[in-house]
């Protein structure tokens, strides 16, 4: 039994540290289009699947089910968003790059549901929130991802 | 006749209660992970239950918002940060984030307020939660089927323990009933209100 117990032991600790980690389906071999391309004209990539690369500014620090991905040029972010509980963004992900793919996907709101989505963007982040921040209705993209390989 | 039938007879229920003893025994420390984890993992609209954030604000003097390199080196002095960071961003022209291994530092120059923010793993929970969610994969699967199956038969043998009036054909089949309708009225509510 005691053995048994060791070998069982044995082989966790055994697991080799990866260099990269790998979220839901990973990658495929396909291009990967720099964010900025994306943001410029996003309507025309809206139902497209897309890989991205970038670094890591933000993670969902309740859930884990979206990162902040900044872009190749300043003052530019796309957000990664992931199905709850299938994939899990761990918060020390935050700073480090990946690689990222899904497909983008197009959000109108009305203010009320900007400001609310603010207000849980907030409350999740735990900073404050100032409704007034939110001047009118919104439209958004986001990548709803399939999969991402995170270097370490 | 009488008395050669009755030894014939299989003691299921002794050897019922004595499968269902040993694999309760044998069941206790996964059924703590995975209770305890499902308890924090259930409120994960509450809280994170794998890591706590330990965030510092600091105030420093407003710092002319020029570019990106030039207002990372500037923070890293004002707040005394342990040499430059890894990479740094802007959100915004006044808006900086400092990358360093495993925390990272948010800067509003024009405001001059810092938030150094560090994420740590909550003790023993997070490595529950990575057992319960099956992080691990790969052997620890087959582990967590097996416990599973553990799991079945324990609530199989479970309602076979006892007979007459404690047993199932007395108030352990209502038990049992009320037990089995809680997901089924649960499923029905969702499904409801999907």
């Amino acid at each position: 039994m005691r053995t048994a117990l060791f070998a069982l032991l044995l082989t966790f600790a055994a697991t080799p540290a990866l260099a990269d980690t790998t979220y839901g389906e990973g990658i495929h071999g396909q291009d990967t289009v720099p964010i900025s391309t994306i943001l410029a004209n996003p309507d025309a990539w809206v139902g497209k699947t897309v890989r991205v690369q970038g670094r890591i500014t933000d993670v969902c620090q309740k859930r884990g089910c979206w990162v902040a991905i900044a872009s190749d040029q300043e003052f530019q972010t796309l957000r990664f968003k992931v199905q709850d509980g299938v994939i899990v963004f761990t918060p020390d992900v935050k700073g480090r790059t990946g690689i990222f793919e899904g497909t983008l996907a197009r959000y109108e709101l009305t203010r009320e549901q900007a400001v609310e989505r603010a207000r849980h963007h907030a409350e999740e982040q735990g900073k404050e929130f100032d409704p007034a921040t939110v001047t009118g209705p919104e439209v958004y993209y986001q990548l709803e991802g399939t999969g991402a390989v995170v270097q370490d | 006749m009488g008395d050669s039938s009755r030894r014939r007879r299989i003691p299921w229920r002794r050897w019922n209660n004595i499968l269902h003893r040993d694999l309760g025994y044998l069941a206790v420390g996964m059924t703590l992970v995975y209770a305890i984890s499902g308890l924090a993992v259930n409120h994960t609209d509450d809280w994170n239950p794998s890591f706590r954030f330990v965030r510092e604000e600091q105030h420093f003097d407003p710092l002319p918002v020029t570019d990106r390199q030039a207002m990372a080196r500037a923070l890293v002095e004002v707040l005394d940060l342990p040499g430059p960071p890894k990479d740094s961003f802007r959100s915004s022209p006044h808006q900086i984030q400092l990358f360093y291994d495993g925390w990272t530092v948010e800067a509003d120059v024009q405001a001059g307020v810092a938030i150094v923010e560090r994420p740590r793993e909550r003790f023993i929970l997070r490595d529950l939660n990575r057992l319960h969610l099956n992080h691990p994969r790969g052997l620890w699967t087959w582990v967590a089927d097996l416990y599973a199956v553990v799991l079945c038969m324990l609530a199989v043998t479970g309602m076979f323990v006892l007979k007459g009036r404690k047993g199932l054909t007395g108030r352990g089949k209502w038990l049992v009933g009320a037990g089995v309708l809680v997901p089924v009225v649960a499923v029905a509510v969702v499904r409801g209100c999907g």
